[in-house]
């Protein structure tokens, strides 16, 4: 009943915004993006082989609506046991379903089911053609509760926008789902960042009140860095009744002009350290048992045409166990103008 | 355990020295000085180049320039970032004159 409700809701706001933005459709188009990648990883032993498919359909409806939709799909093949044959499972999840309204230079209102915005991983680095090492940081389930996603209403945008420093802001309201592909809990919460242009520095903290079974908040702070073209610092810290920890990354990029520019100029160096320590025990909340602290060594190398070889090692230290992560993978990244729609071709 | 714990943390710390260094010692690439031209191709060519260090500075933090696009597939992506990536309006029109000049 509420699956339905929802679905309703976000019909009729798509539609709202069709009948006014079509008249001037002309100087947009649809288009399919996303990516498509096939990673091999052996975690702890335990092989795994995974092709994954990411497409994202953008549909602008006139200069002031743009409805947004993800979805992944993602093969598993791994051997259930020791000793036993390869199996393989399939898994696809609608990652987001929006309708986004610029109601002008500073408000953004987005109805339907969004990324949650809680620091900037979940938003920003989740992509396998943008990330820079191909698994999520171990911190990664603190607000965004695991599934990532929320269903309700979200406010954003730029509130101040200078020469030289830009500060810009989200406010959300997730109700709870327990639909299929539309799960969600009940929360709000805040984001806010100070982006510095002319140093390349932006900062920001986020705020989550989770609002069912035990109300609980979460609160993190980001940066990201950099200092120069071709260096690239992250980092995030998040806190939850459960547990706390961060993650920084480091990546960079040869000069092509520099003395080894032409053998090196496409291979990325890439580090990452974390850290987490459990607070308390915790059911189903996506992060390890005990602390736990790890460092990974990457090195990404970019094809033409947007594709990516990307490899990494990463060794975990805890007290349940010490264990060594490899990973390789190839991405791509595609875009492309939605076949055989009115005008929308090139 | 307390030994892999305190050479993990002198590993991240040196590589981060080591990336710091690296930082310092890269440089920018130098801008290409324009050409004499009326003033109007002169206005939008100022206006290209000012996207182009918007997109560097908003856009290339997390990817490169996507390949062959058409101005209006450069509209509807922009308009996606301009929501994800929290770009000003000035910052959406201007890296647009960069991408679809």
């Amino acid at each position: 009943m509420k699956r339905q409700r929802w679905l309703l809701v976000f019909a009729g706001l798509s539609f709202a915004a069709l009948s006014v933005g079509t008249c001037r459709a002309q100087d947009w188009t649809p288009v399919i993006t996303g990516s498509a990648g096939f990673i091999y990883s052996k975690d702890a032993g335990q092989t795994a082989l995974q092709p994954i498919i990411n497409p994202i359909l953008l549909v602008p409806l006139g200069s002031r609506f743009l409805v947004e939709a993800a979805a992944q799909v993602q093969g598993f093949v791994a051997r259930p046991a020791p000793g036993q044959s390869y199996e393989w499972q399939t898994f696809s999840n609608l990652e987001y379903l929006q309708l986004d309204y610029v109601v002008n230079s500073h408000v953004t209102i987005v109805a339907g089911r969004f990324l949650t915005p809680f620091n900037i991983y979940n938003e920003r680095l989740t992509p396998i053609w943008i990330q820079n090492v191909q698994n999520a940081p171990i911190i990664f389930a603190i607000g965004t509760r695991t599934s990532g996603a929320s269903d309700g209403v979200m406010v954003r945008g730029v509130a101040v926008s200078r020469a030289n420093w830009l500060v810009n802001y989200t406010a959300f309201f997730s109700a709870l789902s327990t639909a299929e592909q539309f799960q969600a809990g009940r929360a709000f919460g805040t984001r806010v960042g100070l982006f510095l242009p002319k140093t390349g520095l932006e900062i920001g903290t986020s705020y989550q009140r989770f609002l069912q079974d035990q109300h609980s908040n979460s609160y993190g702070f980001y940066w990201a860095w950099r200092p120069v073209t071709r260096v690239d610092i992250k980092g995030e810290y998040a806190h939850s009744p459960q547990g706390k920890g961060y993650w920084i990354e480091a990546a960079y990029r040869f000069d092509p002009a520099g003395r080894f520019g032409r053998e090196l100029k496409n291979i990325q160096p890439v580090i990452r350290g974390q850290q987490f320590v459990r607070l308390s025990p915790g059911i189903n909340d996506s992060l390890p048992s005990a602390n736990t602290q790890r460092v990974d060594f990457g090195l990404n190398y970019y094809l033409p045409h947007e594709v990516r070889l990307n490899g990494s090692y990463g060794r975990q230290f805890s007290t349940t166990g010490d264990a060594n992560h490899w990973t390789l993978d190839l991405t791509y990244r595609f875009l492309f103008p939605v076949p055989f729609w009115p005008k929308g071709a090139k | 355990m307390s030994v892999s714990r305190s050479r993990l943390v002198m590993f991240i710390l040196l590589s981060f020295s080591m990336f710091a260094a690296i930082a310092s010692s890269a440089r920018q690439q130098p801008q290409q000085p324009g050409n004499a031209a009326p003033h109007k191709a002169v206005a939008k060519k100022d206006e290209s180049a000012e996207g182009e260090k918007r997109f560097k500075a908003n856009c290339g933090r997390c990817h490169h320039p996507p390949e062959d696009l058409s101005p209006r597939e450069v509209r509807t992506v922009l308009r996606h970032m301009r929501v994800r990536a929290m770009l000003s309006e000035e910052d959406e029109r201007l890296i647009l004159k960069f991408l679809a000049p």
